[in-house]
């Protein structure tokens, strides 16, 4: 029997259609498939990930924010037990986005400016490669600009996860070379190990002491903790502790990514955590995919494919049929998909189901500049955390150098995120201010931008989103504004759960040489 | 990358049409035998067989599409990383073959721009040949790969093709005096990290 691509048609029975390969979409998949249940996963994008996707730098530039047009339904093929519900959600796509090209193709620019040879030499110490527009899109494919960046904890759930379901193996992961902080109107490396500690020489000796001994103590007296400080802040603990400034600056909003008005007990939680995840990978407790974050997604849905999965990119993708109490089918193009369970990304949900839905925005900037933000021998991967200043939130800056597989050589790629006040422009001003400049400025040794871009993306972290009264949909949210994707397990983890209690959630895939062969039957030792 | 028993590792992804018989081609080689049955090939992500070239040992990683090729939507992330990419088309099924600018496509986007790319015609056990040799080699030609044709059944050339690329991989990575990752990122913080349970040993 002869194929052609296009004369393939979907199956029509599933026991769950996943819709949308957003990260928890993904590994709901994959646990769904591996447990032995047939999968179908579907997205109306022609890529992987949604809101969570990477691009090269020609795509991100072309990035489709086009609302979704909202498709109309032949009613006729329904019958009258049935309603349609169509997908045609508009609400929870890119927003905003803006680019700006701060670099022309032509030499122009530099060599006008003055026309002394010394500056040259400067400048040509600073910036190692002048680059105009059309060699950064030259190095299109070098780049992998992340929606949405995520950074993950050595000893995260999510490194876990990889590890217990062996996922770990189709990724690639750098460490975190350093985690700074903005103190004093600077930048300040945040001491992460004992032997970082010890070389820092912004802390005295007894500050030394203090910041080890409160470290180890923080297992000790929980109990007393929970009691004494259940509903004071984590900053008026370190002060009741006696931490100088100094100290307090950086376990707050640095190693437990805290602001002032954050709970004690989740700020402790939050130093454990860092303090738990250092010394498996690397110096610091923080790892980033190779490629972007938008890898990982992906990952989750080749596991899932590997274990029977169909999936199918670029789906029409029209609504989703119910009759009587539970969601019967889903129709893509032309025809018509039985499935027991159906699983939605929040941007492939019927708007029905997103009245109540608070929506809340992620402010981004991606900017690609000439050097790190701060020297060092190494072509360093930054991580800044920066705290709240006056009327705005704290931002989460990501340094990416060449060696991450996200940018070109001789260029850094930088992402800041926020939780949105007013737009990304205004949000993020501060500190694209006090970390970038825009002209070639030698003596502020400042990394100097070559492109911008800013947008909004939608997050959601609403549990209204599944107070329903379907009991076979699961509606995943969308991206959050966490480091990691540890609430991003969670979330998959729940709603799987939900839809298979007596299963287990991604047991560990065998390794090849595990696998055994039965003539050309399925390999038994997997199928359970 | 810490070896053990092997000097080389390498990535090779095999990609074309659903049907082409790729997945006929992994197991030939590395299991030295012909599936009769046509079921999909579940829980297999890739497989590896270990070869000498010369008095080295060559351990090869194949990966095959998972199934995700015939809707058109294999990750970017299968592609990554790939030292050698094996397009397969079907000697007897014109489409497969018609699809190949398609996949080249692909491969362009997302493979490295310096992988090893071969071209491979299977199915010539077949009596209903529908592409004529000297159009594969044109095609391959025209597009800078090798070719080959082959036969998973009756396993003309299967061996050949894998033992070839492993050799060619070889030849490369000898005369980049092997790539970057043992060069220039010798401090701790820069380097690529496997996570695996234990860190002293992967893959
Ligand atoms: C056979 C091979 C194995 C490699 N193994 C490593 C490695 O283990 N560690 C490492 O740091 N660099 C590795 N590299 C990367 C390599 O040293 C250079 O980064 C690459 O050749 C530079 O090419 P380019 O800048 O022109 O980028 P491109 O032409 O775009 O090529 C980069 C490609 O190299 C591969 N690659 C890049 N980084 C890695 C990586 N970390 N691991 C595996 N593959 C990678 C990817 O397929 C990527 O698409 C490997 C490259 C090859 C060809
Ligand atoms: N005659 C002949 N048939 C082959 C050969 N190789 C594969 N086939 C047949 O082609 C069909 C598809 O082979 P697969 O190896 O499953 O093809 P695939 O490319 O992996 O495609 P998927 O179905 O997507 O997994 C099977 O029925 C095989 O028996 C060959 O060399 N000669
Ligand atoms: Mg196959």
């Amino acid at each position: 029997m002869h194929f052609e691509i296009m004369d393939y048609e979907l199956p029509t029975n599933f026991d769950v259609v996943v819709v949308g390969t957003g990260i928890i979409e993904s590994i709901i998949s994959a646990a769904a498939s591996r447990i032995g249940k047939t999968v179908l996963h579907v997205d109306s994008n022609n890529f992987y990930g949604g809101l969570s996707s990477s691009f090269n730098l020609e795509s991100f530039l072309k990035l489709n924010i086009e609302k979704r047009k909202s498709i109309c339904m032949e009613h006729s093929s329904l019958n009258d037990t049935e309603t349609f519900f169509p997908i045609n959600n508009s609400d929870f796509t890119l927003d905003e986005v803006t680019h700006q090209w701060n670099i022309t193709n032509k030499n122009k620019n530099y060599s006008d400016e003055e026309n002394s040879a010394q500056e040259d030499i400067i400048a040509k110490e600073i910036c190692a490669k002048k680059w105009l527009k059309d060699d950064l899109l030259k190095e299109s494919r070098k780049f992998n600009i992340d929606l949405t960046p995520k950074v993950q904890y050595a000893r995260g759930d999510f490194i876990e996860l990889l590890i217990s379901s062996n996922i770990a193996r189709y990724s690639e992961y750098r460490s975190i070379t350093r985690v700074l902080t903005w103190f004093n109107n600077t930048l300040e490396v945040v001491p992460c190990s004992r032997s970082d500690i010890f070389a820092n020489n912004k802390i005295s000796i007894i500050e030394k002491r203090i910041l080890m001994k409160f470290f180890t103590s923080l297992d000790d007296n929980e109990d007393l903790i929970i009691k004494d400080y259940a509903s004071k802040t984590y900053k008026c603990f370190l002060t009741d502790k006696k931490l100088s400034k100094n100290l307090i600056h950086y376990i707050l909003y640095a190693i437990s990514n805290s602001t002032d008005s954050t709970l004690c007990l989740e700020g402790i939680g939050n130093t454990k955590k860092f303090l738990k995840s250092l010394g498996r990978f690397g110096k610091t407790p923080f790892l980033y995919s190779m490629f972007g974050s938008g890898d990982l997604p992906q990952e989750f849905c080749r596991l899932s494919a590997v274990f029977g999965s169909v999936f199918a990119l670029d789906q029409p993708i029209h609504g989703l049929i119910l009759e009587e109490n539970s969601f019967k089918s889903i129709l893509i193009g032309k025809q018509k998909i039985k499935a027991k369970n159906f699983v939605l990304g929040l941007n492939l949900t019927p708007d029905f189901f997103l009245n109540k839905v608070k929506k809340k925005f992620i402010s981004r900037g991606v900017f690609i500049t000439n050097k790190s933000i701060m020297d060092s021998d190494n072509e360093p991967l930054t991580l800044l955390l920066y705290p709240a200043e006056n009327d705005k939130n704290p931002c989460t800056v990501l340094e990416l150098p060449w060696l991450s597989s996200c940018c070109p050589k001789d260029t850094y790629l930088v992402h800041i995120s926020c939780n949105q006040i007013n737009n990304p422009e205004d949000d993020l001003k501060h500190c694209v201010k006090n970390l970038f400049t825009l002209n070639e400025d030698f003596k502020a040794f400042k990394p100097l931008i070559f492109y911008s871009s800013y947008f909004s993306i939608p997050t959601n972290s609403d549990e209204n989103v599944n107070l329903h009264d379907f009991n076979n949909l699961f509606i995943c949210p969308g991206p959050d504004s966490e480091l990691d994707f540890v609430t991003a397990v969670s979330k998959a983890k729940e709603l799987f759960l939900k839809m298979y209690p007596d299963d287990e959630f991604l047991p560990r895939a065998p390794d090849p040489e595990e696998i055994k062969w039965d003539g050309d039957e399925e390999p038994s030792d997997i199928a359970q | 990358m810490i070896m053990d028993d092997y000097k080389f590792l390498f990535k090779v992804v095999l990609v074309g049409n659903a049907g082409v018989g790729k997945t006929c081609l992994v197991r030939r080689f590395t299991q030295g035998l012909f599936p009769p049955g046509q079921g999909a090939t579940i829980g297999v992500d890739f497989m590896i067989k270990t070869v000498d070239v010369g008095s080295e040992k060559v351990k090869l990683q194949i990966w095959d599409t998972a199934g995700q090729e015939r809707f058109r939507s294999i990750t970017q992330s299968y592609y990554r990383s790939a030292h050698a990419l094996i397009l397969v088309y079907d000697i007897s099924c014109q489409p497969t073959f018609d699809c190949l600018p398609d996949w080249l496509r692909e491969i362009e986007e997302y493979a490295s721009s310096k992988v090893l790319r071969v071209l491979v015609g299977n199915k010539i056990d077949r009596e209903d040949r529908e592409i004529p040799t000297v159009v594969g080699e044109e095609f391959a030609e025209r597009h800078n790969m090798y070719f080959l044709e082959t036969s998973a059944k009756e396993s003309d050339n299967v061996e050949r093709l894998f033992m070839q690329i492993a050799e060619d991989l070889m030849k490369q990575a000898r005369s980049r005096d092997l790539p970057r990752y043992d060069s220039n990122t010798t401090t701790i913080d820069g380097k690529t990290s496997t996570i695996s349970d234990f860190s002293c040993c992967s893959k």
